[in-house]
This record gives C-alpha cells, sequence and structure tokens, in this order.
C-alpha cells in the first residue's frame, strides 16, 4: 500500500495534458498575487519565504529569502528576475515534469518574487532540448499576460512586469548561476566568482535574483497559505514543504513524484517508486543527481531532506534519485558520470578542465583492467584538490568518485588486482570502447 | 596599511595588494599563468596557490584572487600546497606536446621554467593528448595550439585590453581553443605582444621563427625608434644581425607592450642592400680616403662661395649625439643649419610643441591611461603613435571620455567622439573649449567645455603633423589654463619621429628642408651634408629634390638606408644603426632615454656550407664594419675641414647645455633606466608660432590632408618584409557631396599627379571626415605626386576605372 501524501505543485497535475489557466485559477492560483498586489506590500512576500526557510530546488540548497534580503531596498534599476529552467543535471527531470504540469505556479511565483525586489522583467533561461516546455511557456504567459496577471500595470496596479523565454544555447555549465547571466548577456558562460553577488551587480550590472523552477513555483503556495503550513508539509523538523523526486535506475516504476521533504529514502523506493525491480537489490543511489555522492545501503532509511543529508556527509542535490542495483559495477557507473563532467567543463580553470579528463582516463583503465595501484591514490588526491577549482562544477563532479573510493574501494582495488571488471564476464567493461566524447 | 606574514616574512602593504603581488615585493615569486598585472587577476590557472595559515578563509587560496589582510598569514611552502601546484602543472602537461627543442620559446617559457621548479618531472598521464589544428594569423604571429595551457591570456589581451576583436576563446573542457574563426591576418597592430603575453609558445614571433634561442641572443635594452613615443624594447641580435625585438617594460612610457610596428620593423638595420662601404663620386672607397675628400671638397665650397653656402640636414631619426655634433659643426664652421624637418610648418609646430612641454604641464603616457577625459587634437593615435591609442582605450576602460578633433576619419578600437574639423579650425575650437573665447552658439563645445573644466584630471594631446604652430600653442595654453585654475591638466603632444623633441631644441633657424631646396635652386647654398636624413622618403616632391641636389656643387650623404640621395651623392659615407652605436633619444614627452649598443657593426654572418657552424671567433676588424656612428663622421668631417689632426675624444654629450640649456641635464655619463626629462631653457625656441593660414575658403579643389599610416610611412619598418606584407593599399578618402561632384564611386581605383609610374589609389567615399579636404596616405609613391599647392583639384585625378 503506497502512502498518499498532499499534492501541492502537483495538484492540477494530468496523465494526459497540462493544467490550464482556469484549472490553476479555480484551485486558488494567482490568489496570493490579488492579495499581494492589493496589499501592495512587498516585504510580505520575501518574509514569507524567509520565515517558510524556502531553500533553492536547483541544488545548491540557498535560502530564497536570504537571497531576496540582499537585494538592497537602495539597489539600482531595472532589477531582474531569472528562472532556472537549464535542467541539466544527470538524472534531473523534474522541472520538466512541473512545466509540463501546472505551469503558471512558475509565472505566478516569478510574478510574486519580481513584486518583492521590484524587478521590471523575468527570463526563464530554459535548456533547449526543452522545446516543448519553452513553448508551452510562451503560449501559458501569453494568456496569463491577457488575463492581466503580467505585463503593464499588473492587476490595475502599479507593478508592471514582463517574462521572457529565452532558449539556452545548450552547455551544462549554462546552469550555474553566474555562467547564466553571462549565457544571458551574449558572453561565453564562464563562471565569475564573487564578489560582486548577482544580488548586487547580475545582468547588465543590475540587482538580479536567480531561482530555480521548482523553487519559484512554491512562492504562490507559501504566500497563499502561510510560511507555517508549508513548513508542516515536511516530514521532519528539519525539512519544509514538498521535494519532487525524480526516480529512475533499477526500480519498478521510474518517474516524478512530489513527495514530503523528509519522507525516507526506503520508502520512495519500495512504496511509490514500486520497489527495485525483480532480480535486483539495492545497491547505492545517488540522492540528487550527478553531482552528489553515492548513497549506500547503511543510508537505506535517511529522510530526504537538505538538513538530514548535510548532517550526514550528503547532498540532496536536485532530488534526482539514480538507484544502482547489486549487479552494477561502481566503476562504470562513476566512469559514465565522469565521461559527462570531462565533456560538459567550461574549460575555464585547469583542475577541472584537465583534471577531470584525467580522472576519467584513470577510471577508463581500471574498468578495463588496466589499472594499477597507484591510481587509487592519485584519484583520492585529485578528488581533493578538484575543490580548489573556480567554480563549484568540479566539487561537484567529483563528488560521485569520493563516494566510489569511501564506499566501493574494495570493487575499485578488485577491478585493479584481477585485472578485469568483475562484472563483465569478459572482463571487458561495457564502457571500455566507448570514444571520448570531448 | 594591511600587514601579512608570507614564509615567515613581514611585509606592509596597501589595501586592496593581491598576496601575489605583495609576496613580489618580498622577493617570493609565486608560480603564475594567467596573472599578468596588465590583465589583471582571473583565478583560472590555479598555479599561483598558497595556503592561508591565519586570515578570515583558511587553506589552499589563490594568491592572485586573495587581497592582502591584516594580520594574515600565508605559506606558499606548505606541503599540501606544494602538492596542489604539482598537480596544477600536471594537469596542465597533460595534452602539451612536449616539443620544446624545436619550439621558439623553449629557454625562454614560463610553462617550462614552472615545470620544472613545480617538481612535475616525471610523466603518469597515460590516456591520448588533445590535438587542434593551427591557424595562419598573418606574417607576424605563429599559431601552434598543441601548446596552450588555456591560461586565457591571449584573448584577455587581446580583446579586453586592445579592443580587437578577431580572436577570441572558442570551445569547452579541453577543447578550449584561442583562434579566429577562420585562417587569416589578425587585425590588432597590438598582436606581436601575444608572443610576449603567452606563458608558452602558442604564439611565437614569426619573422624570428627558428633563428635562435634566448640564450643564443645577445639581448639589450633598446629604445624604439619608429615614433616618437620611445617604447621600450629589449633587442635581441645573433651573428651581428637583430633578429628580433621583444617588449620591455617601462612604468613611465609604454608599461608592458609595444606596437607590431615597433616589434618589426628591424630589418633595415641588415637590409641585403644596406650601403656598407663609403663612396667617392660612386664608386666604393676606403673610409678615411672619403672622408678626406668630403672635407676637401667642403672647404673648397666654403673658400669660393662662403661657408653659408654649406647646409647641413639631419632628421629626426638622429641620436642626440648626431644632433649634437652637427650643431657644434654648423656653429664651428659658419654652415647654415642643422635643419631636422622636412617643411618649415613642421620645425615650427614641433619647436612650439616642445617650448611649451619645457615649461608647461608635460605628462607621459601612464597619465593618458588614467585621465578622466582626453582631448585628442590632429592625431590619428593608432598610425602616428600606435602606443597612444592602447594608452586613450586603458582611460577609456577606466570611464574616461574620449574626444577626437581631428579632420580625418579616425578608427579606434573603443567608443569615442569625433569632431572632424578641418586643421585651421581646430586652434580656434581648443580655444574656446577654455573659455576664454565667447563660444557663440554651441552647444555641443559649450557642453564639452564644462565637461572639460569640471574633469578631474584631463589631458589634452595634440599632434604637429597636421595642426599648425598656432594651435600647438593654443593646445598647451588649454592645458596650462587649467593647471593655473587649480586643476590637473596634463599636456601631451605626438612629434615627427624619435628625436623630434631634440631636433626641436637643437634646430636653429626653424625651418625645414624645403627651405634648403629653395635656397639651393636660388644658389645660395651649393654644398648640402644630409645625415641620416629620409629626404627622399618623406620630401614630398621627389622631381624638385632630385631637380635641387643635381644643382648642387657638392652632396655629402651619411646614412645606413640605402636611397636615392645616396645614389646621388659626391662623397657618401655609411653610418650606424642605434643597434651598432646606441643613443640618446628624446620622446615626445621630453624624455631623454639610452638605447644600449645591442651588438659590433658589420655584415651579418650568413652560415655557409651544408650545415657548417659559422666563426665563432671575431676578428677586430670585422669584414664591413667601416662605418661609424653619424656622431663620430660629422665631428671627424668638421675636424678635418677645420685642419684638426684629430677630432679628439670628448663624449659628444659633454657640454650640452651650450647648445640648449635644457640638455644640461644630459651628461656623458650612462642614463638612468627610466631616462631624464628635459625641462626649462624656454627661450631659444620660437615664441611666435606662424600665423595659419585661413584664406584657402574659395580656393578651387579640396585641401589635401596627408596622412601617416602605421606601415608604410615611417621609412625605417616600411623596410620589413613582414610588415611590407600588412601595407594597405594606398586610398582617397573623399566625402560624399564632393565625390558626387567629381564624380568618383567608391572602390574605384584611379591614379593621380603627375609622376610615373601613376600612383595608384583606390576611392573611399566617407562621411566623418571634414568638409572641403581630402585624405591621401604617405605610402611608397606618395613623394611622386606633385600638386603644389597642396589641392587637389578635379583635372589631378586620371585613369578612372
Amino acid at each position: 500500500m503506497t502512502t498518499t501524501y498532499p499534492q501541492i505543485l502537483f495538484q492540477n497535475r494530468h496523465a494526459d495534458r497540462i493544467a490550464t489557466l482556469e484549472e490553476y485559477a479555480a484551485s486558488g492560483g494567482y490568489e496570493a498575487l490579488r492579495q499581494m498586489i492589493a496589499g501592495g506590500d512587498r516585504a510580505q512576500v520575501q518574509a514569507a519565504i524567509q520565515e517558510a526557510t524556502l531553500l533553492g530546488r536547483g541544488g545548491a540548497a540557498f535560502p530564497m529569502g536570504i537571497k531576496l534580503s540582499t537585494v538592497a531596498a537602495d539597489a539600482p534599476f531595472p532589477r531582474y528576475l531569472v528562472c532556472n529552467a537549464d535542467e541539466m543535471e544527470p538524472g534531473t527531470f523534474k522541472d520538466r515534469v512541473l512545466l509540463h504540469a501546472d505551469p503558471h505556479q512558475l509565472i505566478e511565483g516569478m510574478v510574486l518574487t519580481g513584486f518583492a525586489i521590484q524587478a521590471a522583467k523575468g527570463i526563464i533561461f530554459i535548456r533547449p532540448e526543452y522545446e516543448n516546455a519553452a513553448r508551452i511557456l510562451e503560449r501559458e504567459v501569453a494568456l496569463a499576460r491577457q488575463a492581466g496577471y503580467l505585463g503593464e500595470k499588473i492587476l490595475g496596479s502599479d507593478f508592471s512586469f514582463e517574462i521572457d523565454v529565452h532558449r539556452s544555447g545548450g552547455r551544462y555549465i549554462c546552469g550555474e548561476v553566474t555562467a547564466q547571466l553571462n549565457a544571458l548577456m551574449g558572453k561565453r558562460p564562464n563562471p565569475q566568482q564573487p564578489p560582486p553577488y548577482p544580488t548586487e551587480s547580475g545582468l547588465w550590472g543590475r540587482p538580479t535574483v536567480i531561482q530555480n523552477v521548482e523553487t519559484l513555483s512554491c512562492v504562490p503556495h507559501i504566500v497563499r497559505n502561510g510560511a507555517q503550513w508549508f513548513k508542516d508539509l515536511a516530514l521532519t523538523e528539519s525539512g519544509a514543504g514538498t521535494k519532487l523526486f525524480a526516480v529512475s535506475g533499477h526500480v519498478n516504476r521510474p518517474g516524478c513524484y512530489e513527495l514530503p521533504m523528509g519522507v525516507p529514502l526506503s520508502e520512495i523506493i519500495e512504496e511509490h517508486a514500486g520497489g527495485m525491480r525483480p532480480g535486483s537489490e539495492f545497491k547505492a543511489c545517488l540522492p540528487g543527481g550527478a553531482s552528489t555522492q553515492f548513497l549506500t545501503r547503511q543510508f537505506y532509511d535517511i529522510p530526504m531532506d537538505f538538513d538530514s543529508l548535510k548532517k550526514a556527509g550528503h547532498r540532496l542535490g536536485t532530488g534526482a534519485i539514480m538507484i544502482f542495483d547489486h549487479k552494477t559495477c561502481m566503476v562504470a557507473a562513476t566512469l559514465n558520470l565522469m565521461d559527462f563532467f570531462a565533456r560538459e567543463s567550461c574549460g575555464w580553470c585547469t583542475p577541472c578542465r584537465e583534471g577531470l579528463p584525467y580522472i576519467r582516463d584513470l577510471l577508463q583503465r581500471i574498468e578495463r583492467g588496466e589499472g594499477e595501484a597507484a591510481f587509487i591514490p592519485m584519484l583520492e588526491e585529485m578528488s581533493k584538490y578538484l575543490w580548489n577549482a573556480y567554480c563549484a562544477f568540479a566539487p561537484g563532479a567529483v563528488s560521485p568518485l569520493q563516494g566510489l573510493l569511501t564506499y566501493f574501494r574494495d570493487e575499485v582495488e578488485e577491478h585493479i588486482t584481477a585485472h578485469r571488471c568483475p562484472f563483465q564476464a569478459s572482463g571487458s567493461g561495457a564502457l571500455d570502447n566507448r570514444s571520448q566524447t570531448d | 596599511m594591511p600587514k601579512l606574514t608570507i614564509d615567515n616574512r613581514s611585509i606592509d602593504v596597501p589595501p586592496g595588494t593581491k598576496v601575489i603581488d605583495a609576496a613580489e615585493q618580498l622577493g617570493i615569486m609565486i608560480p603564475r599563468f594567467c596573472y599578468h598585472p596588465a590583465l589583471g587577476s582571473v583565478g583560472a590557472c590555479r598555479v599561483c596557490a598558497v595556503k592561508v595559515l591565519e586570515g578570515r578563509a583558511k587553506g589552499i587560496k589563490m594568491s592572485c584572487m586573495l587581497d592582502a589582510e591584516d594580520g594574515m598569514v600565508v605559506s606558499t611552502t606548505d606541503a599540501e600546497v606544494v602538492d596542489y601546484r604539482r598537480y596544477v602543472i600536471e594537469w596542465l602537461m597533460l595534452n602539451h606536446p612536449h616539443d620544446c627543442p624545436v619550439c621558439d620559446e623553449g629557454g625562454h617559457c614560463l610553462l617550462q621554467d614552472t615545470t620544472v621548479s613545480g617538481g612535475h618531472g616525471l610523466r603518469r598521464y597515460q590516456g591520448p593528448k588533445r590535438t587542434h589544428n593551427d591557424q595562419d594569423l598573418g606574417p607576424l604571429v605563429q599559431h601552434e595550439m598543441n601548446r596552450c595551457i588555456q591560461c586565457y591570456r591571449c584573448v584577455r589581451y587581446y580583446r579586453e585590453y586592445t579592443g580587437y576583436e578577431d580572436l577570441g576563446v572558442m570551445g569547452i573542457g579541453r577543447r578550449v581553443y584561442y583562434g579566429r574563426f577562420q585562417d587569416g591576418t589578425l587585425e590588432s597592430p597590438f598582436a606581436g605582444n601575444l608572443t610576449d603575453v603567452c606563458p608558452t609558445g602558442v604564439y611565437t614571433d614569426k619573422p624570428s621563427r627558428f633563428k635562435g634561442r634566448r640564450w643564443d641572443f645577445e639581448r639589450t635594452p633598446g629604445i624604439c625608434i619608429h615614433c616618437s613615443l620611445g617604447c621600450a624594447i629589449t633587442v635581441d641580435a645573433r651573428y651581428r644581425e637583430v633578429v628580433r625585438h621583444e617588449a620591455r617594460f617601462n612604468p613611465f612610457v609604454n608599461g608592458h607592450f609595444i606596437c607590431d610596428r615597433g616589434r618589426y620593423g628591424y630589418p633595415y638595420a641588415s637590409a641585403a642592400e644596406r650601403p656598407w662601404q663609403a663612396a667617392l663620386d660612386g664608386q666604393s672607397i676606403d673610409g678615411p680616403t672619403a672622408l678626406q675628400a668630403a672635407a676637401d671638397r667642403l672647404t673648397a665650397v666654403a673658400a669660393e662661395h662662403g661657408s653659408r653656402a654649406v647646409a647641413v640636414a639631419g632628421s629626426t631619426r638622429c641620436s642626440l649625439e648626431a644632433m649634437a655634433e652637427l650643431s657644434r659643426a654648423c656653429r664651428g664652421q659658419g654652415w647654415r643649419g642643422p635643419v631636422f624637418f622636412e617643411e618649415t610648418r613642421h620645425a615650427r609646430a614641433v619647436g612650439t610643441a616642445a617650448n611649451h612641454l619645457l615649461s608647461g604641464p608635460a605628462v607621459g603616457l601612464p597619465a593618458v591611461e588614467a585621465a578622466d577625459l582626453v582631448i585628442v587634437a590632429g592625431v590619428d593615435p593608432v598610425h602616428e603613435a600606435p602606443m597612444l591609442a592602447l594608452a586613450l582605450r586603458q582611460a577609456w576602460r577606466r570611464g574616461a571620455a574620449v574626444v577626437i578633433v581631428d579632420p580625418r576619419p579616425v578608427a579606434l578600437p573603443f567608443d569615442f567622439a569625433h569632431r572632424p574639423l578641418p586643421p585651421g579650425a581646430i586652434g580656434p575650437w581648443l580655444e574656446g573649449l577654455g573659455g576664454a573665447a565667447p563660444v557663440d552658439d554651441n552647444k555641443d563645445q559649450d557642453d564639452l567645455g564644462r565637461r572639460f573644466r569640471e574633469s578631474d584630471h584631463p589631458v589634452i594631446v595634440a599632434g604637429t603633423d597636421i595642426l599648425p604652430a598656432a594651435a600647438l600653442a593654443q593646445a598647451a595654453d588649454l592645458a596650462a589654463g587649467r593647471v593655473a585654475a587649480g586643476q590637473k591638466a596634463g599636456l601631451f603632444c605626438i612629434l615627427p619621429g624619435p628625436n623630434a623633441f631634440g631636433a626641436a631644441l637643437l634646430d636653429e633657424d626653424h625651418d625645414g628642408l624645403g627651405q634648403v631646396i629653395a635656397d639651393i635652386e636660388s644658389g645660395a647654398v651649393k654644398a648640402l651634408v644630409l645625415v641620416e636624413s629620409d629626404a627622399a622618403w618623406r620630401y614630398p616632391n621627389q622631381a624638385r629634390l632630385a631637380n635641387a641636389l643635381a644643382r648642387l656643387d657638392l652632396l655629402i650623404v651619411l646614412d645606413y638606408l640605402a636611397s636615392p640621395v645616396v645614389e646621388a651623392a659626391h662623397v657618401f659615407l655609411p653610418t650606424t644603426t642605434v643597434y651598432e652605436s646606441g643613443g640618446v633619444f628624446i620622446n615626445s614627452g621630453g624624455r631623454a632615454q639610452q638605447a644600449v649598443t645591442a651588438l659590433r657593426g658589420g655584415r651579418p654572418i650568413t652560415q655557409t656550407g651544408q650545415g657548417g657552424h659559422p666563426p665563432r671567433v671575431f676578428e677586430p676588424d670585422i669584414p664591413g664594419a667601416g662605418q661609424q656612428a653619424a656622431w663620430a663622421v660629422v665631428r671627424a668631417l668638421a675636424a678635418a675641414v677645420a685642419g684638426e689632426a684629430s677630432p679628439g675624444d670628448l663624449s659628444p654629450l659633454e657640454d650640452l647645455g651650450q647648445l640648449h640649456p635644457a640638455l644640461t641635464v644630459i651628461t656623458p655619463a650612462p642614463l638612468p633606466p627610466e631616462g631624464l626629462i628635459v625641462t626649462g631653457g624656454f627661450s631659444s625656441l620660437p615664441t611666435e608660432p606662424e600665423a595659419v593660414a585661413s584664406d584657402a575658403g574659395d580656393a578651387p579643389g579640396l585641401e589635401i590632408v596627408w596622412t601617416e599610416r602605421i606601415f608604410g610611412s615611417e621609412p625605417l619598418a616600411a623596410r620589413a618584409p613582414a610588415l611590407r606584407e600588412l601595407q594597405e593599399t594606398p586610398f582617397l578618402l573623399i566625402g560624399e557631396g564632393e565625390a558626387a561632384a567629381w564624380q568618383l564611386a567608391d572602390g574605384a581605383m584611379v591614379a593621380i599627379g603627375a609622376g610615373e609610374p601613376p600612383w595608384k589609389l583606390v576611392v573611399r567615399v566617407v562621411t566623418d571626415m571634414a568638409d572641403g579636404i581630402v585624405v591621401l596616405p604617405r605610402l611608397p609613391g606618395w613623394q611622386q605626386v606633385v600638386l603644389p599647392d597642396g589641392r587637389l583639384q578635379p583635372e589631378d585625378i586620371h585613369q578612372r576605372s
């Protein structure tokens, strides 16, 4: 029997179609906007978000309320709001599902946030593969404008706010906040180390707030129902709200599930995702996309919220859970991820640009049975030193490797001593012949 | 003043100092690739890592990104950070081709040095290396991308510092590629600096490719003599041949960089056609005989026609030593001169500029960079003083407004305002800006005048090529007026040639070669001593020059360049270049700088046989080494004329104060590395500028404004084969209305003037130009265009196509 929980972001989710503006409005949509516009209290929006301890759902878990508070009262205009819909973290597909389910909560969330920081313009930065979602957004933005929720003098007030949909050029690094701003300005999307922070000097030197699709979609619900209601949605004291978990891997029902923050990992796997596939036993999972560490059996019952995982030395990331069964070679799985990261490094700093291909090469040799004992300390050193890269890309990229070396060291050593991959009958891994894609 | 400790040593540094710079002040050279003082900190290469033991953020940090804090304790030698840096170097070397034995950067390579010193001695990476295709970037810079370590210095320099956009970074990850969208010559005339900023051998100097390693070269500090700025260079010589220039850091003049004319202009010194041998009446002869013959003939001319019948002409590329000896010879022998400028108006303009610089608020290029408002009057920066364009760009990057007041269309790599006024109107315009004259209904100028008066440290840049002397005085008065009002204003002038300032001080009559030619034509001058003068290149009427020279009883030429005047000389005496005898040159800011002798004179040694080594032992008598410095030849000539047994062994820099009081500071002792500023001694210069001819308004035709081009106008660099490839097709710039009236279409090829072969030009119809003028370039062939009144008529244009 599957435990059921209140559906907030997915309350209007249909199996076969997108929720309409009318359906969204009927479920209470745009009420928060009406209240705020009528009350005219910008600070109230920010206060509600801060009190609700809404943490960024894009992976970094930065408190949105605190971010909004760093836009100084006397900061220059125009100010910008960017919605990060560049969902490129491997294994993550929650924003896509959300956009295809009920896009108006994002639009309302953006208008409310724009209202809070007195922004004139919102930009949805969306990955090019999400062309359908981009078209949906363009259509629904136009409808919202027609309905008076967007554009000049929203709902008859003095507040005007526009939303543009911008398709990314399509690289992983464009999901990084400062790289995304550079991309929007037509520059090369290299990250930019703060200071200044985007909320001080972002797009064209103006204050800019960037939030993930899911985070912004929570805003109307918080404003309408209150911070305490939002906090109470979570199962744990440390959590707040619900979380979209995008589950993939060796389970019976992969998919995107809206569950309370703090729901145990075991419950997600066994109940919501339908359990492990026949003949499969749980070995490990990545809890929040490719930039997180492997969670092993010892963490099977861990409450899935940002704080609990952090305390256990892990990160919830995007909440994209990739589940591996006992037949998975963890070296091959890590190699697969390294291949992605080595390809997607922006090339700005040395550790990331050169270190990741180096790590990939060593893992590839280990997987092929050509590994040497000396590789393990090299991998350990590099996974440590890649934390001294320019941005957070490299530390995220080596997280699975650190997990591999911490929890599956014996598996790595077995590859080296046996001169073959123990999961492959021939000793030749499935990834053996892959060409280096960079 | 934060006080921090680095490797157990304390230092106080100004707030905002980066740890990497603080360490350097202690003599601790933290490795760096992406960091460059002119380009700033970006934290890309990660090799400057240090460990912060005490401070706000502890652990491994990049010293280029880290502001020094009070009480901070930093270690560069901590085992963990040393190991980290070793890894960074290993990463950088993963794809490096290890082709040091065939790389021109070898031996002078920051990557090579850092790899060795950083402890990465053994290659562990066994994977495949990424490889790239290289591009043809033109005749100056060689591209070899496989050596790249992706420090981003090249694109940061090229795009951010110089403002050109045809070189960029493409691709991500380990495929990051620095290049152009397609093969082609780099558009920036500052591209050669890529060879200096690149920490390895991706960009190497193409003309000197495979000509030697740094340890093969004799490397001496030199001064660039290809314009009046006097940028610092390092001269690389091998086998008695200059094979390369590098930029040399000089905080008072050029900073870290030089332009491509300065970097690649040296081949004149070893040109195959260089005249090495003295000649008498067209026959090669030994030097002493030629000198004695010259002295005898000069004595004869003076005896017959008087000493004033002997005229002496130098040029602005003469060293101060040569100028001083020319001046002494004229004073001692009663000869006429010396003149140094081609035309009287240049002599007057430069004299006026020098006059005001000696006593007024003269500043250097760094002050231009730091200015908050720059008004550039009568200068096309890229073409007349290229590094000025870069200095202006740095000012612009810091927020300064740049206003160009010039009749010509001007292109610069940044945004600026352009006021296309005719040359004669610029002086009054400047005067109006100072508020001295009433501004009649000119709101634009009114606004600018207000901004000028309100700016904190404005600089006026004035040129001497197209501006009349009066305008120079007005520019100087404008700057001086603001200084008198308590403002930090500066005056910066662009002069025609590396020692034009010195020439202005030693110019006796303040007229030009044109006046000497007129005096030859009138019969007043019978003998001419032409010293390192580019008469055949710079004098705008070759036919007249040739006729005048042919009328002379005696033409004595001293030079190191082959030219028609060398061939026409009765007596030719070879001289040495700046590389062979050094010399003092006073730059446009009044800074006397000394070029050090870079090599012994003589013909370059060429290698003979199949791979046989050239001789390594030099005989004291070098073949082809009969030539002397121009100053020594002039002094010997004067001594011989005077009947003295020996020219004496006094330095030519002795007692310079007797020639001009401002030169008193210069003595035979070596000049300090930063040079000396000449100042004061206002009196001997003309204080009355010539009147401006402003009656041209209703004359027929269009006024010709001759304009300098970065490649092709300056006679030394114009002899460099690589730079000749970059010379533009000569052009005629004409305004839209005039082009329509004269039925000239943009892109049409025409020929003008009476020269043979005719000088061909491409017509360019432009809009951002003063009315009533056409612009023609001083590019080879221009000397044949005889348009005596300086105006172009429709009938002067033929061969329309």
